[in-house]
């Protein structure tokens, strides 16, 4: 039974650039995503994709509009637990390996007994297993990219929001990755929101949203047919 | 004598006692008025490779010659002079200076080569879109319009050979037609280009394709 | 054009990185300006106070047989003369007085006159004891020999004529007899005379009158000097100058009068005793400021290096898009430029306030123009320096593509590899034994020789010992922090609870960058520390040793014929008198030698005055009151005197003492008891002290000549009511402790170092705090990317502040527990190097508890500033991550 993660109605957010203009990068914006949903959030850069997806897992807040997460629970305890966040610029803590980076949101949580094992089983299902104790500043930016999604997925978060998460790698690499996170998510409802440029990724998604200058445009019920 | 020649580049690293072989023997050349591409996995020395022939660094062995004027084993006033008048460098990130704005970062370059040109400043930031963007901040600018910001520094200086290190990496298709679009304009206008990159799309799109691996180049 | 452009951005976008060199540069100028200014000043007030303490500047002596008139030309031609005064000195055989039945006679003494209106030009000469200063006027000790009083008479013994008889109109004091009296164109390694015990002074007609034929028939027993005093505003005020000057003038009188004239030049020895205490001032006080420079001069190129990464991306950005290694040099030279002027004008802006709000602390620009230009320099070198040192080691890479590569791959520096810190530890035990081995010998001061000199290898092993501690804090800070073990962990637990194994594992990659920061903070509160313990015993030194002089806080000084003791009661009685003391002041013969003798009553002495155990060898200040009291006969002696006569604990002793009965000298047998090295009002030279109970017994006179009074408050304020109450007793003189600490002579303890330390003292907690709070605040700075990356995957403030705190924490355990340490060991280290200084040596360090206490929290307070700021607040993390 498929249950409403989060609600948003009539989106806005607004920044100032350096001249102190107003950019309005969303503008009214609703969508919904439910447990289990498939979506890829497609739209050229600078469309507001990035945006949307922090307001979106919380990170942001809306300069018009509202944003409920009525399936996650208090706005305070969504991150760690019910929202795993990939960014689109290289994100690991640098002081920490990557098997401690994966492992960390479960140390946030207060669960340190488990958070090695999880992470070390991780990055194994990645084929990243040998990389466990390096440290951020000797991985390549690929590498890096694909430990943040196994930190993203660490406490098995309902909801996991990815922006660009295959951006640094090339395309059999982005593919075989890719699949193994889906195949990982694969038989759980937990709901995926990939914003990517890759059309071979977006078309592996059931869902596709499509931006243009801070609008949603198409296909943003669940279970409407992809473009 | 073409726009770039580069013949039997061998590059070395020490690291400790270890020795790798960066490049081994690599030849090669790019005209004007054409594209090429240079394909390989990570770790195939492309990017030790477009250091050498921008004169970043000095290759262990052979020469590269830009419009027939020798580069290698000159000194590096020499070098830093032709590589302000004869390349346009688009790096895969980190390409604007953070304290600059767009505009800035363009009339920088332009004074580094000491062509400065409004107009010509004006016609760039119209042809990659970022005319409105012009006072902003790197740190102000989508992932995209870093990118299309970066090719408009890169040719700022309208230089003879673009050299651009994974253009396409971190962007949308959008914005990756537009910067094949530059490409090809260069090209009608008689311009070089050296592409790295490992996107198949944009490969098809050149000339000719130079594929390197484990620093040779694979006829294969 | 292109320079514009980049400094223009710069200071628009990267202000902070600018700033923050700028406000090292600043503070490191300020500090080392001010401490020019005051050093220049403390050397003005050190001639001045010179200058002031030496009564008669010059002494020209003139051969018999030279005219004084074309004498007199030459000094005004040689120098800027004030006032010159003509004295006449004879030698007689000896004075005789009957009084009452008994003839006294004395041995050889001096006949003196001064010309008119000698007293009022130079008032220091004489004190007026009994009597008028109309007349014939009698030595204090000559009177008490004599038994005269005013309107007796004695007989002058001249030399080859018969004697002649004077009345006496009054009993005098000469402070000044050591000047007065002295040989005058002796070499000038011989050893001082005694002055002579009998003096005479006589008007100018009465000498001429009874002298001019000796003069003639014994012309070598006759001297005319001209007393001479130069016009002080002439002297340049730097002593060092001052003494080139005024023995330039020496000199130059010499060669015009060729031999016709001797000159003995107080003022120039006085200045060349100064001179020397002046450079040992700076040295000193250089010394404790040198590392508050060097801290500022770290703290610059620390913060400047924090934006060091951030400027290497640049360079090579800038080498990529065809910019030549000069141009990239000139660039940041244009930054370095602006940090360095701006840095350096705040400095001298700052300085320049201080001087105006300080005191002692007035700047001449004349004077110290020169000086000022100097640290301008030296700020614009630490600026450019800062900047441009990495920018050239970085241009020098041969790839830019290697530069742009920001992997730091740690390496074990070459000083850890050579073991330097316990190589300098070591170096610095070694020079500091050696120093112990000669009974730290710092400043060489033979007796008798006016010039001191300064051994500065001294200072070698506190600046040693500094170093070594700073780096082995590095090391050790090191391998705990990187070590990650089970020790650091227990430090962070207390703030980072459960996420103490990932917090501890992130501040051991850091190492590097918090050992610095420790290292930092270690080094400002060590040179805090320090300074502070070493002024605060300075300053305690410096009381004592005027308690000393002064005997106590507050002292009456009379004589045998008008005993301050006379007036106990009344003095006793007085609101401000915490206690009052009578002690005898009386002559003794030992052998040959005329040593001064104290009697006091060893169970109630210490009520008006403290006796410290420095001022007995061999036994504590309790001990040998004690031994006083129980040994009726007992008498301390100095060290001279057990070797002079070869005593043993026990011996008995024969002291000739006045008799009050017969006013003739006789032997009193004492038993010797100890040593005494010094004791309130005592001089320099041997002296005795004895059982006041038994002296007066012996000597039929309990006169107690001085009283020492105790303030229950304020000595100035008991002082003055002293005075009131003695307004009818114009022979006692009444002086404070206040005073005394002005008329030190030549100890080191006299220079006033009230501002300079103030300022440094000030410095130091600025530098303790900044150091501590900015190194955390630009550690924090350029982590705010992975902060907030860890509050966006879910991090709760309170586990974020962890991260904060434990580094915080950090800093400040390590900073305060190796900075204590090293400050505590470098100021003892300072105290015991500088024990021959202190007279009487200290005998431990005074803690100033409060300083201490109000640094320490201030570090804290900034520590946690840095924490509490450094916490993202909602709209800068969506900001941060809008880069994500």
């Amino acid at each position: 039974m498929a249950e409403t993660l989060v609600i948003a109605k009539g989106l806005g957010r607004d920044f100032r650039d350096g001249n102190a203009d107003r950019i309005n990068v969303l503008r009214d914006v609703d969508c919904e995503i439910a447990s289990g949903a498939r979506i890829a959030l497609v739209g050229p850069s600078g469309s507001g994709k990035t945006t949307l997806l922090h307001i979106l897992g919380g990170l942001d807040r809306p300069t018009a509009g509202t944003v409920e997460w009525p399936g996650l629970g208090a706005f305070e305890t969504l991150r760690p637990r019910q929202i795993g966040f990939v960014f689109q610029s290289p994100s690991l803590f640098p002081a920490l390996t990557a098997v401690q980076n994966v492992g960390l949101p479960m140390l946030l949580a207060g669960e340190n007994t488990r958070a090695n094992d999880i992470g070390a089983s991780l990055l194994q299902s990645f084929g990243l297993g040998e990389l466990g104790d390096k440290l951020p500043e000797e991985l390549s930016g690929g590498q890096a990219q694909r430990i943040a999604m196994a930190r993203a997925l660490a406490m098995a978060p309902k909801l996991v929001l990815a922006d660009e998460p295959t951006g640094q790698l090339d395309s059999r690499t982005a593919l075989r990755f890719f699949d193994a996170v889906l195949s990982r998510l694969e038989d759980t409802d937990i709901a995926l929101v990939v914003a990517t440029h890759d059309e071979v990724v977006a078309n592996r998604m059931a869902t596709r949203w499509t931006m243009d200058h801070g609008r949603l445009t198409t296909g943003h019920r669940p279970g409407a047919a992809a473009a | 004598m073409h726009a770039l020649d580069a013949y039997e580049l061998y590059r070395f690293f020490h690291i400790g006692d270890d020795e790798t072989a960066a490049l081994r023997g690599v030849s090669f050349h790019v005209a004007a008025g054409e594209i090429v591409a240079l394909v390989g996995p990570s770790g195939s020395g492309k990017s030790t490779l477009l250091a050498c022939v921008t004169g970043l660094d000095e290759p262990d062995g052979g020469y590269v010659e830009v419009a027939g004027v020798r580069l290698t084993r000159r000194p590096e006033a020499h070098r830093t002079r032709v590589r302000a008048a004869s390349f346009g460098i688009l790096l895969q990130s980190g390409n604007l200076f953070g304290h600059l704005s767009v505009e800035q970062n363009l009339r920088l370059q332009m004074l580094l080569a000491k062509k400065p040109d409004d107009q010509r400043m004006a016609s760039l930031l119209e042809s990659v879109g970022l005319s409105h963007r012009a006072r902003a901040f790197p740190t102000e600018l989508s992932g995209g319009e870093t990118a299309r910001a970066g090719l408009a520094v890169a040719l700022a200086a309208d230089p003879p050979i673009l050299i651009a290190d994974e253009p396409t990496a971190e962007v949308d298709s959008d914005t990756e037609s537009r910067l094949i679009a530059h490409f090809e304009a260069r090209r009608d206008a008689g311009l070089a280009t050296l592409l790295a990159t490992h996107s198949r799309a944009l490969a098809r799109k050149a000339d000719r394709i130079i594929k390197l691996k484990d620093g040779r180049i694979d006829r294969g | 054009m292109m320079f514009l452009l980049w400094i223009r951005g710069v200071l628009a976008r990267r202000f902070l990185r600018v700033a923050g060199a700028a406000a090292g540069i600043a503070l490191t100028v300020a500090l080392l300006a001010a401490m020019a200014l005051f050093l220049a000043n403390a050397g003005a007030s050190m001639t001045a106070r010179a200058v002031s303490a030496v009564p008669i500047d010059w002494q020209v002596q003139v051969i018999s047989g030279a005219d004084p008139d074309l004498i007199g030309k030459a000094l005004t031609e040689a120098a800027p003369v004030k006032t010159v005064h003509q004295v006449r000195y004879a030698d007689v055989a000896g004075f005789e007085a009957r009084t009452g039945g008994t003839t006294q006679t004395t041995g050889p003494g001096q006949a003196v006159a001064f010309d008119s209106r000698y007293f009022s030009d130079f008032p220091a000469e004489i004190r007026s004891l009994s009597g008028t200063l109309d007349g014939v006027l009698i030595a204090q000790q000559t009177a008490a020999n004599l038994h005269v009083g005013p309107g007796d008479a004695v007989s002058i013994q001249r030399m080859g004529l018969p004697p002649a008889e004077v009345r006496i109109a009054g009993v005098v004091d000469l402070p000044d007899a050591d000047a007065l009296f002295q040989a005058v164109g002796l070499p000038p390694q011989a050893a001082p005379q005694a002055p002579p015990d009998n003096v005479l002074i006589l008007p100018q007609e009465a000498w001429r009158q009874l002298f001019d034929p000796q003069q003639k028939a014994r012309p070598d027993t006759t001297r005319l000097q001209l007393h001479v005093r130069l016009a002080h505003e002439a002297l340049p005020p730097d002593p060092v100058a001052a003494y080139t000057f005024v023995t330039a003038a020496q000199r130059n009188l010499e060669a015009r009068v060729a031999g016709q004239a001797l000159v003995a030049d107080n003022l120039g020895s006085r200045l060349g005793a100064v001179r020397e205490d002046a450079l040992y001032a700076s040295v000193l006080f250089l010394f404790l400021g040198l590392p508050g420079v060097a801290l500022a001069v770290a703290l610059t190129f620390a913060v400047t290096s924090s934006g060091a990464a951030r400027r290497r991306t640049e360079q090579a950005l800038l080498r990529v898009r065809g910019a030549t290694t000069k141009a990239i040099l000139f660039l940041s030279a244009t930054e370095a430029a602006v940090a360095a002027i701006g840095g350096t004008a705040i400095g001298m802006a700052a300085a320049s306030l201080l001087a105006i709000i300080a005191p002692g602390l007035k700047a001449t620009l004349g004077v110290d123009g020169p000086t000022l230009l100097l640290v301008a320099f030296f700020g614009l070198l630490v600026g450019f320096i800062a900047f441009l040192y990495p920018a050239w080691r970085d241009a020098r890479w041969a790839t830019v593509t290697a530069a742009r590569r920001t992997v730091s791959r740690p390496k074990t520096p070459l000083w850890q590899r050579l073991w330097l810190d316990c190589l300098l530890l070591a170096a610095a035990g070694l020079f500091f034994w050696q120093s112990a081995s000669t009974g730290y010998q710092i400043v060489l001061a033979p007796e008798g020789v006016a010039a001191t000199s300064v051994d500065y290898k001294a200072f070698i092993a506190p600046a040693l010992f500094w170093l070594g501690m700073a780096l082995l804090t590095i090391r050790l800070s090191a391998t705990i922090i990187a070590g990650n073990g089970a020790l650091l962990r227990m430090i962070i637990a207390p703030v980072s609870g459960p996420l103490a194994p990932i917090v501890s594992a992130a501040l051991s990659r850091q190492s590097g960058r918090l050992t610095i920061g420790i290292a930092m903070t270690a080094l400002a509160i060590s040179f805090a520390t320090s300074t502070a313990i070493f002024n605060t015993t300075y300053n305690a030194q410096a009381r004592i040793d005027a308690e000393l002089t002064n005997g106590s806080d507050v002292t009456v000084f009379g004589s045998t014929d008008r005993p301050a003791g006379a007036r106990l009661a009344a003095l006793t009685s007085l609101p401000e008198a915490a206690a009052a003391e009578p002690m005898q002041h009386r002559f003794a013969y030992v052998g040959a030698d005329l040593q001064d003798l104290y009697g006091i009553d060893p169970d109630r002495i210490g009520h008006a005055t403290s006796l410290s155990d420095a001022y007995f060898s061999g036994a504590s200040a309790a001990g040998t009151l004690a031994l006083l009291a129980a040994t009726s006969d007992g008498v301390l002696v100095s060290e001279e005197t057990v070797q002079d006569f070869q005593l043993q604990q026990g011996d008995t002793i024969n002291l000739r003492l006045i008799d009050a009965r017969d006013h003739q000298y006789h032997p009193v047998a004492f038993k010797f008891i100890g040593v005494a090295r010094e004791f309130p009002t005592a001089p320099k030279d041997s002296f005795l002290v004895a059982n006041s109970a038994y002296v007066a017994r012996m000597t039929g006179s309990d006169a107690s000549e001085y009283v020492l009074m105790r303030a229950r408050a304020d000595p100035a304020a008991l002082a003055r009511q002293v005075s009131s109450v003695l307004t009818f007793d114009p022979s006692l003189k009444v002086s404070d402790i206040g005073q005394a600490a002005h008329l030190i002579g030549s100890s080191l303890t006299a220079v006033d170092l009230g501002g300079l330390t103030t300022i440094e003292l000030g410095f130091a907690v600025v530098m303790a705090a900044a150091a501590a709070g900015l190194m955390l605040a630009l550690g924090f700075f350029e982590r705010r990317r992975p902060f907030a990356i860890l509050a966006a995957i879910g991090a709760k403030p309170r586990q974020l502040a962890a991260f904060l705190w434990s580094e915080g924490l950090l800093i400040l355990v390590g900073g305060m527990i190796f900075g204590l340490l090293s400050g505590l060991l470098t100021a003892w280290m300072l105290v015991k190097l500088l024990t021959g200084v202190f007279d009487p040596p200290p005998e431990a360090l005074s803690i100033p508890w409060l300083y201490l206490a109000v640094m320490l929290g201030l570090v804290a307070a900034s520590v946690a500033a840095a924490v509490l700021s450094a916490r993202p607040s909602a709209g800068q993390a969506a900001e941060q991550l809008r880069d994500l």
